[in-house]
């Protein structure tokens, strides 16, 4: 009998143990797809223009929300005309650096283990191009190093703009900050 | 006795029923990573449909059009995308 009653609260255990992982990860992924306004196919421009759910992304992610707080009290006192798109471009992200770009991207669930591999792989090769361009061993300019660049960017935000679109604002906005140091020798091989 | 093997009979379907959607949106989540990795590489596949594990990242992934690719994580670690016969 004891058995029985034993056997009976091991499955019980199990029950409870097997029905509650699911929720949370549904939770999440419903959570990270409710902030799609936008349309998915236009990547870059789309990631941009949406002001309105910018203020509410603060909390989803605690590290990001730290610089721009500051900034939106600063737009009130401007004039009346010009105010509303002004203060909607500061509403953004703040730029990333590289490590935090690179530490998100290892951590968000919205990519797989061989696609993150993959990707790097890819970041691997354009930072060989741009070590050999800064070397002599490349012979292009460096206008014709943006396209890979732009084209690799892209890709990091198609595959994040659905299920990340938090980190993929983020990166947006962080474009010209990532080209300025790979396009800066000094700021590359600092990185470097 | 009939009642314990009653009892291990239900917890045996009961888990292994339970088990069944955590171990299809694993396969659906390995199915888009095989897929993402396929496109940026730059090959023609839309959806993957199915895929095979030949090893520990080596799969061969059948897509939606009939192509099979071989992705698999090579020695210098490079994931690699190798276009299979049909």
């Amino acid at each position: 009998m004891t058995r029985i009653v034993g056997g009976l609260f091991l499955f019980a255990f199990l029950l409870s143990a097997c029905a509650t992982p699911p929720a949370p990860s549904q939770a999440v992924s419903t959570a990270a797809e409710v902030p799609e306004p936008q349309a998915p196919a236009a990547v870059a421009p789309a990631a941009v223009a949406p002001a309105a759910p910018e203020p509410a992304k603060p909390p989803a992610k605690p590290t990001l929300a730290k610089v721009p707080t500051p900034v939106a009290p600063a737009a009130p006192p401007r004039e009346p005309e010009s105010a509303p798109p002004e203060a909607a471009k500061p509403a953004g992200p703040p730029p990333l650096d590289l490590k935090s770009l690179e530490q998100q991207l290892k951590e968000t669930d919205a990519i797989g283990v061989l696609t993150k591999l993959s990707l790097k792989n890819q970041v691997d090769d354009l930072l060989e191009q741009f070590r050999n361009f800064y070397a002599g061993r490349l012979k292009v300019n460096l206008a014709e190093l943006r396209g890979p660049f732009d084209m690799l960017l892209m890709k990091v935000l198609s595959l994040l703009q659905d299920k990340d679109p938090v980190l993929a604002r983020s990166i947006h906005s962080s474009r010209e900050a990532l080209w300025g140091i790979l396009a800066d020798r000094e700021k590359f091989q600092k990185l470097a | 006795m009939g009642i314990r093997d009653a009892i291990f009979g239900a917890l045996s379907l009961t888990t292994a029923l339970l088990a069944m959607p955590a171990l299809a949106a694993e396969d659906a989540a390995q199915r888009k990573d095989l897929a993402a990795v396929i496109a940026l590489n730059g090959q023609a596949c839309g959806e993957v449909v199915s895929y095979q594990e030949k090893g520990k990242n080596d799969f061969v992934a059948t897509c939606k059009d009939g192509n099979r690719y071989r992705v698999f994580v090579s020695a210098e670690g490079r994931v690699v995308v190798q276009k299979q016969a049909r």
